[in-house]
This record gives structure tokens, sequence and C-alpha cells, in this order.
């Protein structure tokens, strides 16, 4: 299990419930999931590419 | 005020068994509500996301202390789970393993999925009076 696969498959399970919650309406639902699934991701890396100088 | 209109009709006498039945397992209250698709959803969803964490040796044991109010925090999440975090204790998955590479992951894993059933318990609480249709 590498860290990427951690991270996509904790986004993408988030996502879905939060979708699911968060909006009614299959089209809308498939939108705020595939946004919410996006942000998770890019955040993490952006945060992960800031943190890369830091000492391990 | 718009949140708080009922916009659909309140199951009687359904509140309490729902949401008892949405902490027990995660989407069960919804498909006692007969939101049968999204109970079902929620239930693989969080359920994956549950026993990820618990084979990634995560630390099930419960930390009810003040002392240290994160641990405190993050075993009240956990058994925010219901019925599977109870069950996988009992299953000897209580210690996880610290020195493991996944165990922060599996961690993290078993608090979210128990946050979320939260949340699942709140929207099944809405549906029930009426104030969400939940469809």
């Amino acid at each position: 299990m590498s860290h990427l696969v951690a991270l996509l498959l904790f986004s993408a399970l988030v996502s879905v419930v939060f979708a699911l919650l968060q909006r009614e309406g299959r089209r809308e639902r498939i939108r705020f999931g595939l946004m919410t699934f996006a942000a998770f991701v890019a955040s993490a890396l952006v945060v992960g590419w800031l943190m890369y100088p830091f000492p391990s | 005020m718009a949140d708080s209109k009922i916009i659909a009709e309140p199951r009687r006498g359904g509140v309490v068994p729902a949401v008892i039945l949405a902490w027990l397992l995660p989407g069960l209250g919804h498909l006692y509500l007969r939101k049968t698709t999204k109970g079902l959803v929620l239930l693989v969803s969080i359920m994956a996301l549950f026993s990820l964490g618990v084979s990634w040796e995560a630390r099930l044991a419960p930390y009810l202390g003040l002392d240290d109010l994160l641990a405190f925090l993050r075993s009240i999440a956990q058994m925010a789970m219901g019925l599977p975090y109870f069950i996988a204790r009992s299953l000897g998955f209580e210690a996880g393993l610290v020195t493991a590479p996944s165990h922060e992951y599996g961690n993290t894993f078993t608090e979210v999925s128990g946050l979320l059933n939260i949340l699942v318990m709140l929207d099944a609480y809405d549906i029930a009076v009426g104030r969400k249709s939940g469809s």
C-alpha cells in the first residue's frame, strides 16, 4: 500500500459519503462528489509539495 | 427559516429507531426509512473505510481518560462506528500494531469512518422528522 493509494481510497470513499449527504439528485451528487474528490487529492498534493523541503 | 421547513411527511415513531439503527450499522437507519439505495451505498462506503483502517493495524482500544483529550476524542470517534467497532475489538483487532507503516493511516481511516457515521445519523434524523426528503 503506497501513500498515493491510501490518499485515493480515502478521497474516493469520503467523497461518496459527502455527495450522498450534501446533495440531492443523481447529477448534482456526481458533480459534487467529483469536485470533492479532486479537492482532496489536489490539496494533499499541494501540501505534500510544500512540505518537501522539510527534513523527514 | 428555510432550513427548518418540513419538506416531507415525517415517519411517525420512526425517529428514535432510525437514529439508533444508523449508529449500530452505517446506512441501516436509511434502510429502515426505505432509502434503500442511499443506505446501501453509505453502508458499503463507510464499512470499506473502517475495514481498510482495521486491516492497516489501527488501534481500537478505548481511551476514556480526560488527561489526553485528543486520545479521548479519537476513541469517541471510533465508537461512533457502532457494532463494527465492537465486533472488531472482540475479534482481537484492539491493539493494532504501532510499528506498522500503515498504523497511522489505519487510525485515520477508522476515526473518519466513525465521524462520517455521526453525519449519517444526523441525516437519518432529518429524513425521519421530514426535514429532508433523502431521495
